[in-house]
């Protein structure tokens, strides 16, 4: 309860005093991406997508059967001790028994590509169904490595999320249908973390000497601050998604505008600019263009029998990406934005996606880093998924499609959970490329975390949520479901050195 | 700084707009915070004299009771039960609330409901000023709107209260500008360096022979007087390879097909010249005029055509060649040809295709007084209508009597088909003429365009 007095009079509330207000520095980003997940040149897309899986089984199966050989040897079960069997074809009836292999679910609703090639339809359609999960219990889930597959039953399937390509070891025994009566389930678990400032350098903790001196009057502290960020805990990173810019729906316009001036410390008054000025980073997680919503009375096959090649303005909105580059434009010379693709966003369909052309951007594009240059760009757009190290921890960030994907797998709403899976699964995308679309890679699986993050945001959610896990060797792993800006109005900070999470509501 | 009064007043009593302080602050180059606080004394100044006069927006941050936030947070938090507890060794720290900032305009008229909403507010301050009550503040977009094209005029002399020295940007006008120019020159040499590589080297492989005589031909082509200072040291060599050159092309056809054009070139110069039977030392003056340096020309030629043609020459002949045809040899063939029209008679090319096309299914007989009869075998088309009345049509071979009067084509056309029969006067030149038969067949292609 705050009432009209208590602020009367408050810092801007008053005459000009004529003082010339002090001049902010922000704080340093220590940003180093990877490039885990770009793409070469020369793609091949005559492959085959199997290589993925099996990539993926002979990467993660190690540390699966690893964690599961430790939790069932010598287990006992109804006086039988359960056996390890390399292969899931070599699954006997009756014996107790545990197997590593990749989840296959089968699922009515999902849509399956030997359908799409029995049907002679050589380009699949994006699916339109919400979920894949039905109600009527008639999805089945299978163990699959490159013998053969299993189908798996039992009651503690349903405990865990289960969705195709997480590799997972399970043991139980088959029973007399040939299906495999599952007991218990073991995933990877956490991959091994590196330490902060694993491939960065951290600053220097000595403060420049020519400030020292001055650093020892109290006033002062705050302004020099942003000389040294080590010595003072509290530089954020601010994540964003969703931001959709439209060139039709302008009911969030001002919060953009307000959100604008937020990052760039023009609202506010003096103290909480300063707080702004700690902002060092702003990323940009998916959806940053709003998806072209038809009129009314709009078709698309009205559209076609004109047809008009080159720059046709009527099927054409270039407003969208003109404001995207406005905005970033107005904020690039005072603040680094990392800018992730989403699924809306004018980069490849399929995951990972591909960095948005600079030439989207005819303002900001000058902050580009040049092709070919080994610095990161001021205004870096990256892959998504995405990974790299800012301010010393590890990073792990995604538009959004896999999660949502991962979602429309289970009869849960709990995001995080799919979030905390994927970590444990130790994939990043597991659906890629049952449905997730996916390049079909050949040579690495970059969706395979070889590394846990310190810090994996999800972008264009439904809504927020955050939490920390915990892993079997300390790990620690900070969460964050960032949602889209447009529905929900919500940024994000993380906290550089604890990497705690505030929220940032912009009402109008 | 006491201009904004005026200012204000200008732009909301007398204009009616709505001013945010980004706007003051962008238009009379002062701070944000400064603007601020004009606003605030300007609203407070006006509404002083005229109660209800100027109407302001507030921007408030602070903090809400955070009980929407708490069930959001916590909402993961449910669902979440079966996952966490499925994982052994794994306790999920559940995080307490988030803190959660709000940062909301509110018009003057509802600040003090909209303050009591926030249990601490960190900041307020004035937005806008505006004659009315501002009700959709999406109108205030509009404002945003205008600040950013001003921003955009002058965003040096407004850095914002923030700065970051950081700040790093490629320097894309001198660097594109310079890439342009080279990539402009690197652009027309690369094109045409390629289409004279594979003239130059290929011929190399299949035989030693046939390449120098047929490059001496496109040399020949293209710059006849350029060469001349060259041409002299080699000039007498220059008889032997072609002959050469005439065998080995009529058993690697396939290769030569892609030389075809400057190949018989220079060897219709070469058989129009030695008409006398006595062939080598005779045609050896013609030949220095335009086909010698059989051996050496493959450097020269190249240096020489990059050197002479200057850069917009060079453009103007690539863009022709890209208007033209997209393939590669047969721009060259075609370039050497156009070039080399000249010195050729041009019926000759014409008149070639007859023979190579008709020799293998006609007889002829080459009568005394330099004419040519015979039947040669064509297929005809024939449309017939057939018994239920469709219209059907058939192709059927024939045979076809014709009789050529063409000078030129004797020699060249008819010889490799008489030479076993044999007019002994011109033994030699058979072997020559033999080869320009089969290849004929390309270079009529490329003439008739």
């Amino acid at each position: 309860m705050v009432t009209l007095d208590e602020i009367a009079n408050a810092g801007l509330l008053q005459k000009p005093s004529g003082a010339t207000p002090e001049v902010l520095e922000r704080s340093e980003s220590h940003y180093k991406p990877l490039t885990s997940f770009n793409l070469g040149k020369d793609l091949q897309y005559q492959q085959q997508f199997a290589d993925i899986y099996f990539l993926r089984l002979t990467k993660i199966k190690p540390a699966v059967e690893e964690i599961a050989s430790v939790a069932w040897d010598g287990t006992i079960i109804g006086g039988e001790t359960a056996k390890k069997v390399e292969r899931v074809l070599d699954v006997r009836q009756g014996e107790l028994c545990w197997v590593t292999g990749t989840v296959y679910m089968d699922m009515a609703l999902k849509p399956n590509i030997l359908e799409d090639v029995s049907k002679d339809r050589w380009i699949s359609a994006p699916t339109s169904v919400d979920r894949y999960y039905s109600e009527d219990g008639k999805d089945s889930v299978m163990l699959e490595d490159d013998s053969g597959r299993i189908q798996l039953v039992g009651d503690v399937l349903k405990d865990f999320f289960m969705v195709t390509g997480c590799i997972v070891a399970v043991m139980g025994t088959e029973n007399a249908n040939g299906e495999f009566d599952v007991i218990d389930i073991k995933f990877a678990d956490l991959a091994p973390q590196p330490g902060r400032w694993g491939l960065s350098k951290p600053p220097a903790p000595v403060p420049k000497p020519s400030t020292k001196g001055r650093r020892v009057t109290p006033e002062d502290e705050d302004v020099e601050m942003a000389d040294s960020p080590s010595s003072k805990p509290g530089t954020k990173i601010a994540i964003v998604s969703g931001l959709e810019f439209s060139g039709v729906d302008t009911s969030y316009a001002m919060e953009l505008n307000l959100l604008l001036e937020f990052l760039l410390g023009e609202a506010l008054d003096p103290a909480a600019q300063k707080e702004m000025a700690q902002i060092s980073r702003l990323i940009i997680a998916g959806n940053s263009i709003a998806a072209e919503r038809k009129g009314f009375g709009e078709s698309t096959t009205d559209k076609k029998s004109s047809k008009k090649y080159g720059y046709d303005s009527s099927t054409y909105n270039p407003l969208p990406s003109h404001l995207l580059d406005g905005f970033l434009s107005e904020l690039l010379p005072t603040m680094p934005v990392t800018l992730l693709p989403g699924v809306l966003d004018p980069a490849n369909a399929s995951y990972p996606q591909q960095p948005i052309h600079a030439a989207m951007f005819p303002k900001s594009r000058s902050y580009v880093a040049m092709p070919g240059a080994t610095e990161p760009g001021w205004l870096d757009t990256v892959t998504n998924p995405w990974e790299g190290e800012i301010e010393g921890w590890r990073v792990l960030g995604t538009g959004g499609q896999n999660l949502d994907d991962v979602f429309k797998y289970v009869d849960s709403d709990d995001r995080l959970g799919m979030m905390e899976a994927m970590c444990r699964w130790r994939c990043s995308a597991p659906t890629a490329p049952d449905t997730l679309w996916a390049y079909p890679f050949q040579d690495d699986e970059p969706f395979v975390m070889k590394e846990c993050p310190h810090l994996y945001f999800v972008g264009c959610q439904p809504e927020f949520g955050t939490k920390v896990i915990q892993g079997p060797d300390g790990q620690m792993v900070r969460l964050i479901a960032v949602p889209s800006f447009s529905a929900t109005r919500e940024l994000v900070l993380v906290d550089s050195e604890t990497l705690d999470v505030t929220r940032i509501k912009i009402a109008v | 700084m006491d201009v904004y009064p005026k200012f204000l007043a200008e732009n909301v009593l007398a204009e009616d707009k709505v001013v945010t302080y980004r706007l003051l602050s962008r238009a009379l180059h002062v701070h944000v915070n400064t603007a601020k606080q004009m606003l605030y004394d300007f609203h407070k100044t006006q509404n002083e004299k005229r109660a209800g006069v100027v109407h302001a927006t507030y921007l408030v941050y602070g903090v809400k009771p955070a009980v929407d936030l708490a069930s959001a947070s916590h909402n993961g938090g449910d669902g979440d039960v079966e996952m966490t507890s499925s994982m052994p060794d794994v306790d999920s720290v559940d995080d307490d609330v988030v803190p959660t900032f709000t940062l909301s305009i509110v018009a003057e008229e509802g600040l003090e409901d909209a303050l009591a909403e926030y249990d601490e507010v960190t900041s307020i301050h004035l937005y806008s000023v505006g004659p009315l009550p501002t009700k959709d503040f999406t109108l205030l977009a509009g404002v945003a709107n205008e600040v950013l094209s001003l921003g955009a005029e002058d965003a040096n002399k407004n850095p914002g209260p923030i700065s970051n020295p950081r700040m790093h940007r490629r320097e894309r006008q001198v660097a594109s500008a310079k890439a342009k120019t080279t990539a402009a020159a690197a652009h027309v040499k690369p094109k045409h360096e390629p289409k004279q590589e594979p003239s130059r080297l290929f011929p190399v492989k299949p035989a030693p022979a046939p390449a120098p005589a047929k490059i001496t031909g496109e040399v020949q082509a293209v710059k006849p007087d350029s060469e001349k200072p060259e041409k002299g040291s080699s000039s007498a060599p220059s008889k032997k390879p072609a002959p050469a050159l005439k065998r080995g092309g009529s058993a690697n056809s396939s290769i030569m097909h892609a030389f075809s054009k400057a190949t018989t070139k220079v060897q219709k110069a070469e058989t129009s010249q030695p008409a006398t039977p006595s062939g080598d030392d005779s045609s050896l003056q013609p030949m220095s005029d335009d086909g010698e340096d059989d051996t050496e020309i493959p450097q020269p030629r190249t240096r020489a055509v990059s050197d002479r043609k200057n850069k917009t020459e060079r453009e103007e002949e690539l863009r022709r060649m890209m208007e033209e045809d997209d393939d590669d040899d047969e721009d060259e063939e075609e370039k050497a040809e156009s070039i080399a029209e000249e010195p050729e008679e041009p019926e000759e090319e014409v008149s070639t295709t007859e023979p190579t096309q008709d020799e293998p299914t006609e007889v002829a007989t080459t009568s005394g007084d330099g004419r040519r009869r015979g039947k040669r075998r064509i297929t005809k088309k024939k449309q017939i209508m057939d018994d239920q009345g469709y219209l059907v049509t058939i192709q059927e071979p024939g045979w076809e009597s014709f009789s050529e009067d063409e000078a030129p084509v004797q020699p060249v056309a008819v010889k490799p088909k008489t030479v076993n029969s044999a007019p002994p006067a011109l033994a030699a030149k058979p072997k020559k003429s033999g080869p320009k038969g089969s290849q004929g067949s390309i270079m009529s292609f490329f003439s008739k365009k």
